[in-house]
């Protein structure tokens, strides 16, 4: 039985001495969700999942049952399971401690999945810069092999094959996205496909197929495990579970921890068990949710936030991946964008025309507000380029550049209006 | 460290089956292993006729994907986190004293050949920055007196492994 405020993903990050030893992760309950699974019906394991209410942990949020649903009703023989390991999303490393230290629960999920599909492969994209971790999960991959939960008629059920394959990423932010995700498996590049067709009926090699993140598979066994009542509990109307969340930026505990969905998020910030404060002494000033492309908030804003998916979309912001960047108040939000933007323009593919060049123009107007030489419609001019990048750029990363720069323009827009350089006449013509 | 013979380069393809789907893991597998820390022309070649596929394609992956290089690097390429996280917290000052220490501007090697630093988006350890990452270690939490300390355990050989 699981109750609030017990630790459910990072249970056995804290307690197990071999990661990726099976034995060991049967001890602690372990495996046991897969062998929940495949004593229901198939439809049942769908109705959990629709009532545990786990949103996407990749950042999106969408609801994996309906997801996971959408894949079961694709027509086709051959259904791949891909597991988005590719946590490139600056701010966060969660995943990071699932992969190292709790392998065997994402490989639980994604078996589970491989059961469910009637899948023969599952792939497990990790980003490049975790290859030592790689080595990791290849070990638990062996080991659960060895143990008859991959391989050949996984726990005598004859036709239960299933295998899963470990594919390196090498420094690409945007295979994260998940149809480039495919593309990289594939072999190629990784730039974004045009969709629709939606990638649970044209996924890997044209076929149907599932990607997930790391997170949400490690608590398909939660799930599964315990009851979808139960899961969603952990959580608050809007979104079941619990989430793993990356403190760091200007906080004296900077760290892994989960928690509760509805927590508070002053909790979070100031609470000795969490992030405990400030760590230089002055006062917070904005944090940024969810990695790069999520919003911005000013922490005097926030006092009454809920950390949970309605909390943070009531103020117009978003859990994304779990990243929490808090900045102090002698950071300028002007300054900080810029970085952001530089990461955008230096991340965009380029296959698409409105995010290779926009990003690029984005960038220059902040470090022109940042350098003080904005001129008067300057400020236009950005949001503008920022309405162009969100609603023609192919991919979630355009798509995406817009929420902190409109955010912290909202927030604090004396600080863009102290760039702009009065003496110089306006700009006629037209804008972009 | 001595550079991969044609052998041991097989070997790593090998070890892949030799699958396309894998290519990016026999090519970080080669780079590193190699002394001069990039692709070459016969290697990128090597890895094409083993994968059938034409050395344009394989240009192409290495020229996308940051990780891959495709010219000589130094001995040791320091990588500096410059997102937000770890910029803003102590990270900013990395750059500045490489360059003061090293006396080269960004992507550029020392004249021996030993040292080259740059800039990369996000290594995924956020929590622990100030950071420094050769090929796969990550040293963290850093002060200006860490550097001068890694820099110099580097000149007297103590990370031979990396």
């Amino acid at each position: 039985m699981i109750k609030r405020n017990q630790p459910v993903l990072l249970e056995r990050v804290n307690k197990m001495r071999q990661a990726t030893n099976v034995g060991e992760y049967q001890e602690y309950q372990g495996f046991s969700g897969l062998l929940k699974a495949i004593e229901m019906e198939k439809e049942a394991i769908l109705d959990e999942l629709d009532l545990a209410h786990l949103r996407g942990r990749g950042g999106a949020a969408f609801p994996l049952g309906k997801k996971w649903r959408h894949l079961y009703g694709a027509k086709g023989d051959t259904k791949y399971i891909v597991c988005n390991a590719d946590e490139g999303e600056p701010g966060t490393f969660k995943d990071k401690a699932l992969l190292k230290h709790d392998p065997l629960s994402v490989i639980e999920g994604m078996v589970i999945a491989g059961y469910l599909f009637s899948a023969k492969a599952g792939y497990i994209y990790m980003r490049g810069e975790y290859l030592g971790i790689q080595k990791i999960f290849q070990e638990a991959l062996d080991n659960a092999e060895k143990a008859g939960f991959l391989g050949e008629n996984i726990l005598g059920i004859p036709g239960f094959n299933y295998n899963i394959t470990i594919i390196s990423g090498a420094g690409a932010y945007v295979c994260g996205e998940n149809s480039a995700l495919l593309n990289s498996i594939e072999g190629k590049t990784g730039r974004p496909r045009v969709k629709p067709p939606h990638l649970a009926d044209v996924g890997l090699y044209l076929q149907p197929t599932l990607v997930n993140n790391v997170e949400s598979f490690a608590g398909i066994p939660v799930i599964l495990r315990e009851g979808g009542q139960a899961y969603r509990e952990l959580g608050t109307e809007d979104g079941g579970g619990t989430k793993l969340i990356c403190l760091s930026g200007h906080i004296k505990n900077r760290g892994l921890y989960e928690v509760n969905l509805g927590t508070s998020l002053q909790d979070i910030l100031y609470s000795e068990e969490y992030g405990g404060g400030s760590s230089t002494g002055r006062p917070l000033k904005f944090i940024h949710f969810g990695g790069q492309s999520g919003p911005i908030g000013a922490v005097q804003h926030l006092e009454d936030c809920i950390y949970s998916y309605e909390g943070l979309w009531d103020k117009n912001l978003s859990i994304g991946s779990g990243a929490i960047v808090v900045m102090d108040d002698q950071v300028s939000i002007v300054d900080y964008l810029v970085q952001v933007a530089a990461f955008f323009a230096h991340e965009s593919c380029g296959k698409c025309t409105p995010c290779r060049l926009g990003t690029t123009r984005i960038l220059e107007l902040l470090t022109k507000f940042n350098n003080q030489t904005a001129v008067v419609g300057d400020l236009e001019r950005l949001e503008k380029m920022l309405m162009h990048v969100t609603n023609l750029s192919a991919c979630g990363l355009g798509q995406s550049v817009a929420n902190p720069m409109k955010s912290g323009l909202a927030y604090f827009p004396e600080e863009f209006e102290a760039g702009i350089r009065e003496a110089v006449a306006p700009v006629k013509g037209g804008l972009w | 460290m001595s550079s991969l013979s044609l052998a041991e380069k097989e070997a790593i393809i090998l070890a892949n089956d030799s699958d396309p789907q894998r290519i990016l893991n026999m090519l970080i597998a080669i780079q590193y292993g190699s002394e001069e820390g990039y692709i070459d022309e016969e290697t990128a070649q090597l890895v094409g006729d083993h994968l059938h596929l034409s050395q344009a394609r394989v240009y192409e992956i290495l020229s996308f994907y940051a990780i891959l290089k495709t010219e000589p690097q130094a001995r040791y390429v320091l990588k500096i986190c410059n997102s937000t996280p770890c910029l803003f917290t102590g990270g900013a000052m990395l750059a500045e004293v490489l360059e003061t220490i090293l006396e080269v501007p960004a992507d550029e090697p020392t004249p021996d050949g030993l040292f080259m630093y740059h800039s990369i988006p996000c290594i995924g350890a956020c929590d622990q920055g100030p950071v420094i990452k050769i090929k796969d270690t990550v040293f963290a939490d850093l002060t200006e007196a860490k550097v001068y300390q890694l820099i110099d355990d580097l000149q007297r050989g103590c990370y031979q492994e990396l």
